[in-house]
């Protein structure tokens, strides 16, 4: 943490702090939290520091550019890859106690898409992720399948192999998977990765469904142009937090100088697209 | 009507019956957790464990001294799991690529038992004389007692995919969402990795050290062709291997000197040539055809809407 603080003067240390609407409660620990997070692959870390907390349920962004580490951290927050050092803590409890509660969207190309399953198999497999071992899908757990299909609008496709869906498409059934969990944290990775337009609208209107039940959504993200309108509050990540916090404050012609730093050639197009999409949202 | 095995019972021999039972139980078990671990990528990790049962064969006769299946087999499968958990040692501590490590081992070991038999032979170590049979099968020298034994551990393999298929499943499809769910993601690897090499190790009188990996990952490549879904997947899978089998049994038992291996390899290929052309929808004449009948343009979007 002094780290940090010594290489980002200026900057705020302890942020995030959601839209002023809910304040932190006295006494109730917060949603999300991380602290002074370390991830090294091998020798070379890939991230340094993070302080970060979330206290209100929320669509909250992690932004910044390819190698940012963004990736990182959610993984490391499912305790997917070993931390360095740090914590990462949920209502104030270790991740081993609070799993049940998590659902988690990974990267659309880290599956085989050729893999011989349906829509419906993979749902399922988001429902039957909860059931303890060797039990199988009862109709229970169908019934969740199904819902979880209509909710993201793909129950026509669920005998569909999952090979031959679109892009959006793909990441919807993940979305599902993720759903049948009935978790009350929801981690996705690029939930827009190859995505068109009109899904992203159609899977955003989704994770903003899920906030208004009272779910905290986390996305990594890597379009600023989308966040600005999108998300109620972001950390911008470059391999350290540069900036946390409501994403109208946070999304400054500064803080983003800072963390796109050396992709100096989009950053203005970048911004003014920024400056556009906050003033349309 | 004269029950079935009444009818093989006047054609066959009881011996050669009880061999091709067994051979036939243990080319649907690899066709089975073959399917898994094709899913799983793991078929050049198989071809490893496969190559690496020689030394551990090898050992085991000399060791012991007797020259008992069982016994050999469990030097097999020692020696195939020394060879994984090497594999898992050089993919931790060095940067080795996984396809080159997996290279180095398996060349290795291979080379190993070769030496390692041959010096035997040479020798004179008793009965070391059969070992080489374990190179490219030899099916027909197996006894009954050696065919019941292969039948059994295959049946319980079977049994155990049938039992642990949803774990497997989770993990072969996305390891990271079963690990993020609280499943030991690692763990299920590893025993879908030793349910290979249990059938790596049981195949070595079908097929041979060098072949039995074509035991494990042709018919599951057969299987695909035909089936989006898994469970059809798994059982098209222990079809085609309990075929090739009792084929490639039929076939070297009808002509003594010629090993089982080759022979089981060569069916199992044939059933894949055959699918790769006419599968519905994956086979090369249906696209084809699904090309033409959509011209080139819409060629891309087929995966759209085509149900």
């Amino acid at each position: 943490m002094n780290k940090q603080a010594e290489s980002q003067p200026g900057h705020p240390q302890q942020p995030t702090h959601l839209p002023a609407t809910s304040p932190l409660q006295a006494g109730q620990p917060p949603l999300l939290e991380w602290h002074d997070v370390t991830v090294a692959y091998g020798r070379r870390p890939v991230l340094w520091h993070i302080d970060l907390t979330i206290t209100t349920p929320c669509l909250y962004g992690i932004i910044g550019p390819n190698g940012a580490g963004k990736s990182t951290l959610l993984k490391a927050t499912l305790g997917l890859v070993p931390t360095a050092g740090g914590r990462v803590q949920f209502w104030g409890q270790p991740l081993a106690a609070v799993r049940p509660r998590l659902g988690y969207v990974p990267q659309r190309e880290t599956v085989d898409w050729d893999f011989p399953v349906n829509v419906m198999d993979v749902v399922l497999m988001g429902a039957t992720s909860r059931l303890g071992w060797f039990r199988r899908a009862g109709r229970r757990e169908r019934e969740l399948a199904r819902a979880c299909l209509d909710r993201v609008g793909l129950a026509d496709l669920a005998g569909r192999q999952i090979g031959r869906l679109s892009g959006g498409q793909q990441q919807r059934v993940f979305l599902a998977r993720a759903l049948a969990r009935e978790a009350d944290i929801y981690l996705l990775d690029e939930p827009m990765a190859g995505v068109d337009a009109s899904s992203q609208e159609e899977i955003f209107a989704i994770l903003a469904g899920l906030r208004d039940a009272g779910k905290l959504v986390v996305a990594v993200h890597h379009d600023l142009r989308t966040a600005a309108r999108w998300f109620d509050a972001v950390a911008l990540i470059d391999m350290r937090l540069v900036a946390a916090g409501p994403t109208a404050t946070v999304l400054t012609s500064s803080n983003l100088q800072q963390t796109y730093a050396g992709r100096l050639g989009i950053l203005d197009e970048l911004s003014d697209a920024v400056a556009r999409g906050d003033r349309t949202s | 009507m004269m029950p079935l095995p009444g009818v093989l019972g006047a054609l066959l021999p009881y011996n050669t019956l009880v061999v091709a039972c067994g051979v036939a139980a243990v080319g649907c078990a690899a066709g089975v957790v073959g399917t898994l671990g094709v899913l799983r990528r793991r078929a050049l990790v198989a071809d490893a464990a496969a190559h690496a049962t020689l030394v551990g064969v090898a050992l085991a006769l000399l060791v012991t001294g007797q020259r008992s299946l069982a016994v050999l087999l469990a030097g097999g499968l020692g020696s195939a799991i020394l060879a994984l958990g090497l594999l898992v040692l050089i993919r931790a501590v060095t940067r080795t690529r996984d396809d080159a490590a997996t290279a180095i081992v398996l060349s290795v070991s291979f080379g190993l038992g070769i030496v390692l038999i041959s010096g035997m032979v040479a020798r004179g170590v008793p009965g070391s004389g059969g070992l080489e049979r374990f190179l490219l099968g030899h099916a027909a020298a197996l006894t009954a007692a050696d065919a019941m034994l292969l039948g059994t551990v295959s049946v319980l393999v079977i049994l155990a995919v049938a039992i642990g298929l949803k774990e497997a499943t989770m993990v072969a499809f996305d390891p990271a969402f079963a690990a993020a769910a609280g499943w030991p993601a690692a763990m299920i690897d590893l025993v879908l990795v030793a349910l290979v090499a249990v059938m790596v190790v049981v195949g070595l009188p079908a097929a041979g050290a060098v072949l039995v990996t074509a035991l494990v990952v042709i018919p599951p490549v057969v299987a695909r062709q035909w089936t989006d879904r898994l469970v059809p997947m798994l059982v098209l899978a222990g079809g085609v291997g309990l075929a090739s089998g009792v084929i490639g049994v039929a076939v070297s038992s009808a002509s003594p000197r010629l090993p089982t291996g080759p022979v089981v390899v060569l069916v199992a290929a044939g059933c894949f040539a055959v699918s790769l052309v006419v599968a519905p929808r994956r086979g090369l004449l249906a696209r084809w055809r699904a090309g033409h009948r959509r011209g080139r343009t819409d060629y891309l979007l087929m995966t759209e809407d085509h149900r």
